[in-house]
């Protein structure tokens, strides 16, 4: 049978290379070859997506040795919990790749970084091997400080660094935690199946593995308060790089808190589920109030992010406290999808945020007004993914955030309080969207151009697909509940 | 054949082909509606016939979506389906100098179809999906012309305050789905005990913010800012009734304890909101109130222990206020204003007119043979078998005086004064609407024993009822035509113009809280990002004891931290290479420390 999960995390570093090879080449070009590239990789996301997964374990493993002696092997395969973050990511990357058609500085090194930056996040949700894993997950770490300090706006700099710090320092304890993982195997191994199979450490080792885990996925997702760094790198990078770090980034870090914390260590999580849980209601309560303070529409986006990826960090906990499997899997469901919606929905946000920061030069709320008037597709684009961020029903946000307050609600009522958070979100998004685009257009932004097709295309496809998880989300869910029903820790 | 998709679906098809085509969205408009209504009638039929049906959809794992069109929601259909098909033809008029019709039409046949999905929801899910899509089309119709000042606000207002109390529909839907395990609507309604209480007060607190109940009353008046067919279907017919319907479709369940809460607040609901509907300078604003008030008494008839006639009253209600939407639309067109001081002697202008809204007036207070007397007549008489019989039914009472009163002094304003002629397009049209209307408005009470008998229901019935109710109507339209609003209420007139807000209402309560923490949150995040720039800078702080020579770099790098920077320029550029270096440092010895660390405390574990 083809790899063809190789074939696609691999395809994208193939195009880097051929990138490289090609420094003459005029910018078009590069563009192209980077959305025909990224376009053959969604392909072979959409075929794993048929392929589908099975009910016992990983399905699509592809296997090669690598250090035998150690254990450690080039070892991928998904299930229900990555096949929809590769499809999400995939998608994602096409469409930035279609955005980012007008980069004319450097377009080479950016391309060439893309690219990068799409093996490295392919690979980290199939790795199955450890260290597979870890390498992939500091690539993408690289990759995205270059963007950042290459691409970025004004303060790009600073924020660069403090991102590729941050997230560096952050993820060493993920290291001590696999090595840890590794030497309490027997016989030692880095297959993550193993692990997950068979947990190999007890008591106190566990214990002090999952804070070292929890601390670099506290980091990623961001978890109040580890989350200074997010507002300030997604001010600071291009619209495709917050597109990229929003969308997919920052599920490495609850794909890894449900994979590696969750999987790996369960009964210490359960020991500590109801820390976590705390940690992930607070973050999303103070993520959405800390959104309702900005002015600059690009941070309160970004502020929305550590509300959106706190109710994921909610779900993972509930399930943890679970006793009742069908609640587990109720949370487990709402919290798969709800990376899948956030990727989605924050990923189209940013694109609009970028698309007035292009036009205007500014993100500061108060410097605009009447813009439906002006630009009424990309206001009325905004206008849907605004409602679909502040948890319509019939968008995507909707089923995982139901899933998951419901399962909550089941397990520890108290905190239920984490609801709050929707009406908060709507307050503010309805504050963006009168400040942005109601009332009498400025004369300032009279001649304004509404979108071009290239935008058009960037940001359609995903406007479309929130309405499609929104409206039937069992498509999706349909994979996701296959793996979650049949957890047992 | 199921015409549930059909009730549900052609509203929506014609409302992607208006957007798509952008041609004739009127006709396509009437089109989608008119299939949409007979689908309906269909449902209707087949009920009367003792036919159920259903439809089962692929929702959430284990929770699938259902709608089903048993008498009650079949009722419910026709109902939304026929005040929507008039409101239509009546917009057809209404709009037409508008230059935005496709968005407007559309957003209205969505709103139909949402509504069809609610009152058809079989299960809690899709119906909590329908109650904030509708919410949604509220935000978009209110804030229809968004580049008038003051709609912005008032269509963001609607939205917040109503999804504010959402959240108790929400936390009452878990509790339900969690309890049964089974999100059907009908399962859930076998809830019992303390859980069935708990989850009928949160119930109560959503339909308080649909229907518009005091405290939550305000944003219903600030949403006439949208256009007047809006007004006549949201925010008299449809939308607001959400609420009233969610109590009557689950009062199997409530317990006696909320009953008398639900009783109480729509009791007090009625009174205070009839009282600032007798105080308004503005006609829509009036009518506006008078629904918040109306819908008061239809919790009154719910909290008393009889759905069926607060479902009554929600049917007369729903053609007689839009049959006076639709009549003050024409006034509004006639004087361009809805405030009582452009409009008075606007009834000579447009006699027939004058003479459809004075029809609907006479009903809303309740006079025979006219519909609202018949469901007025069985809130009283159920109130009066109630086990609260003298607190209810002196809410019923003193709602009825209410309405008669506010009624009496529009019409006497509307038609005392000077006629001037004006003539504007589209008469034809909002004439045709109106008059399907105020017919409704006449006759459904004639429908209502049959109405009673599909259900399986039965009315208290009471001659005493009828003759306190008769009493009452006729009072209160006396005081309001013969005494003037500033003897009526007296030192109550300032409040009841203040919409007797609480301290500030809303704001004080909610938004400005919201704010506070948020500008906390903002304190809170600055500090923290100080606190990571000061490790930062402690941490070149031991860089630099190191290395004393390498001044210039280290200056710039302490000077790129420190906030409220300078721009940085070409000096950033050459820290990055810097410190990258020194991190990968630390982090070599930190990663052999630490391992260190483990594999000792490995070996003594």
């Amino acid at each position: 049978m083809l790899p063809i999960v190789s074939i696609t995390i691999f395809l994208p570093l193939l195009g880097a290379l051929v990138v490289m090879g090609l420094r003459r080449a005029p910018a078009p070009m590069v563009h192209a070859i980077g959305i025909g590239i990224s376009g053959l990789t969604l392909a072979g996301a959409v075929w794993m997506w048929m392929r589908g997964v099975n009910a016992t374990g990983f399905a699509q493993v592809e296997q090669i040795d690598w250090m035998p002696t150690i254990g450690a092997a080039y070892r991928v395969g998904v299930d229900g919990i990555s096949l929809p973050l590769i499809l999400l990511s995939a998608v994602l990357f096409f469409l930035t790749f279609i955005y980012s058609a007008k980069v004319r500085e450097r377009p080479h090194a950016f391309v060439v970084l893309m690219l990068l930056l799409e093996t490295a996040a392919l690979g980290t949700f199939a790795a199955l091997d450890a260290i597979l894993f870890y390498v992939f997950f500091e690539v993408s770490l690289v990759s995205m400080y270059f963007m950042i300090a290459g691409w970025g706006h004004e303060d790009r700099q600073r924020a660069a660094l403090m991102f590729f710090i941050y997230t560096l320092l952050g993820s060493l304890p993920l290291l001590l935690a696999i090595l840890g993982l590794y030497l309490g195997s027997d016989p030692h191994t880095f297959d993550m199946r193993v692990w997950i199979e068979n947990p190999p450490l007890g008591g106190m080792a566990a214990m002090l593995a999952l804070v070292a885990m929890l601390f670099t996925f506290a980091v990623k997702t961001p978890v109040f308060p580890f989350h200074t760094w997010l507002p300030a790198a997604h001010v600071q990078a291009p619209a495709a790089g917050s597109v990229i770090l929003a969308g997919v980034m920052l599920k490495f870090g609850t794909y890894g808190l449900i994979r590696f914390a969750l999987q790996m260590t369960p009964d210490a999580f359960r020991e500590a589920g109801l820390v976590i849980l705390a940690f992930g209601v607070i973050a999303a309560l103070y993520g959405a109030f800390a959104a309702l303070a900005q002015s600059d529409l690009k941070r309160l986006v970004a502020y929305t992010s550590v509300n959106h990826m706190g109710y994921i960090v909610v779900g993972v906990a509930i399930a943890a406290l679970a006793i009742d499997p069908a609640i587990r899997a109720t949370a487990l469901d709402g919290a798969v999808l709800q990376m899948v919606s956030h990727g989605l929905v924050t990923g189209a946000l940013f694109f609009l945020v970028g698309m007035l920061q292009d036009r205007a030069n500014t993100r500061e709320m108060s410097e605009f007004g009447g813009l439906l008037k002006v630009v009424p597709i990309l206001g009325w684009s905004f206008v849907l993914a605004a409602f679909a961020s502040l948890g319509l029903p019939g968008l995507a946000h909707f089923p995982a955030e139901f899933q998951i307050f419901l399962a909550t609600l089941q397990v520890e009522p108290v905190a239920t309080i984490v609801i709050l958070g929707i009406v908060i979100t709507a307050g503010l998004y309805l504050r963006a969207i009168s400040a942005v685009f109601l009332g009498e257009p400025g004369k300032k932004w009279a001649s304004m151009p509404d979108l071009s097709l290239r935008e058009v295309l960037a940001v359609g496809p995903l406007l479309v697909l929130i309405i499609v998880v929104g409206i039937a989300p069992f498509w999706m869910l349909d994979i996701i509940h296959k793996t979650t029903s049949m957890l047992q820790f | 054949m199921n015409f549930i998709p059909v009730v549900i679906l052609a509203p929506l098809f014609a409302a992607s082909l208006i957007l798509l085509a952008r041609r004739i969205p009127a006709a396509l408009a009437l089109l989608g509606i008119a299939v949409s209504l007979l689908a309906s009638l269909a449902l209707l039929a087949g009920a009367f016939n003792g036919l159920t049906s259903a439809l089962t959809l692929p929702g959430l794992p284990g929770l699938p979506l259902r709608l089903v069109a048993s008498p009650l929601t079949a009722l419910l259909s026709t109902m939304v389906a026929t005040v929507s098909t008039l409101v239509l033809v009546y917009a057809a008029g209404y709009m037409k100098a508008d230059g935005e019709k496709p968005r407007f039409f559309a957003t209205m046949l969505l709103f139909a179809s949402a509504m069809q999905t609610l009152v058809l929801a079989g299960d809690w899910i899709l119906l909590l999906s329908a109650w904030e899509i509708i919410g949604l089309c509220s935000y978009l119709l209110i804030g229809f012309w968004y580049r008038r000042p003051g709609v912005k606000a008032a269509a963001s207002r609607a939205f917040l305050v109503t999804r504010s109390a959402d959240l108790g529909l929400y936390v009452a839907v878990f509790i339900l789905i969690a309890n049964a395990g089974s999100s059907d609507i009908a399962t859930t309604l076998g809830t019992g005990g303390k859980t069935a209480a708990i989850a009928g007060l949160l119930l109560l607190v959503a339909a308080m913010g649909k229907s518009a109940q005091t405290p939550l009353h305000d944003w219903l008046q600030r949403a006439m800012a949208g256009p007047t067919p809006v007004s006549a279907l949201l925010h008299s017919a449809t939308l607001v009734a959400a609420g009233a319907i969610l109590l009557i479709r689950t009062a199997p369940m409530l317990s006696p304890q909320t009953l008398l809460v639900i009783g109480v607040v729509g009791g007090i609901t009625t009174i205070v909101t009839g009282l600032i509907a007798l105080g308004e300078r503005d006609l829509k604003r009036l009518l506006a109130a008078s629904t918040s008030s109306q819908y008061g008494l239809m919790l009154v008839a719910v909290g008393a222990g009889v759905p069926l006639a607060a479902l009554l009253h929600l049917i007369a209600h729903a053609a007689i206020k839009s049959s006076l939407f639709l009549g003050a639309g024409v006034f509004q067109h006639s004087r361009e204003s809805t405030e009582f001081k452009a409009l008075e002697g606007v009834g000579r202008d447009r006699p027939r007119i004058f003479f459809g809204f004075a029809l609907a007036a006479l009903a809303l207070a309740g006079i025979p043979p006219l519909s609202g007397f018949f469901s007025k007549d069985a809130i009283i008489a159920a109130t009066l078998a109630s086990p609260h019989a003298a607190l209810l039914a002196t809410f019923a009472l003193a709602g009825t005086v209410l309405t008669g009163a506010y009624m009496a002094r529009a019409l006497h304003i509307l038609w005392r004064g000077k006629a001037q002629k004006r003539n504007f397009a589209g008469l034809g049209w909002m004439s045709a609407g109106l008059a399907g209307l105020v017919t409704l408005a006449v006759v459904v009470g004639a429908l209502f024993p049959s109405i009673a008998t599909l259900l399986n229901a039965s009315l208290p019935e009471s001659t005493l009822a009828q003759v306190l109710g008769l009493g009452a109507a006729l009072s209160g339209l006396a005081l309001g035509w013969f005494v003037g609003v500033q003897r009526l209420l007296g030192p109550l007139l300032p409040w009841t113009r203040q919409g007797f807000a609480i301290a500030g209402g809303f704001d004080t309560w909610v938004v400005r809280p919201a704010f506070f923490i948020a500008a906390r949150c903002e304190q809170l995040e600055r500090a923290l990002y100080d606190g990571v720039l000061s490790i930062g800078r402690f941490g070149l702080g031991i860089g630099r004891a190191a290395r004393f020579g390498d001044e210039r770099g280290i200056d710039g790098l302490i000077f790129s931290l420190v906030r409220g920077t300078i721009k940085l320029g070409g000096r950033a550029r050459t820290l990055q290479s810097g410190l990258i270096h020194r991190e990968m440092a630390i982090m070599v010895v930190g990663t052999a420390l630490i391992l260190a660390v483990l594999t000792v405390a490995l070996l003594v574990y």
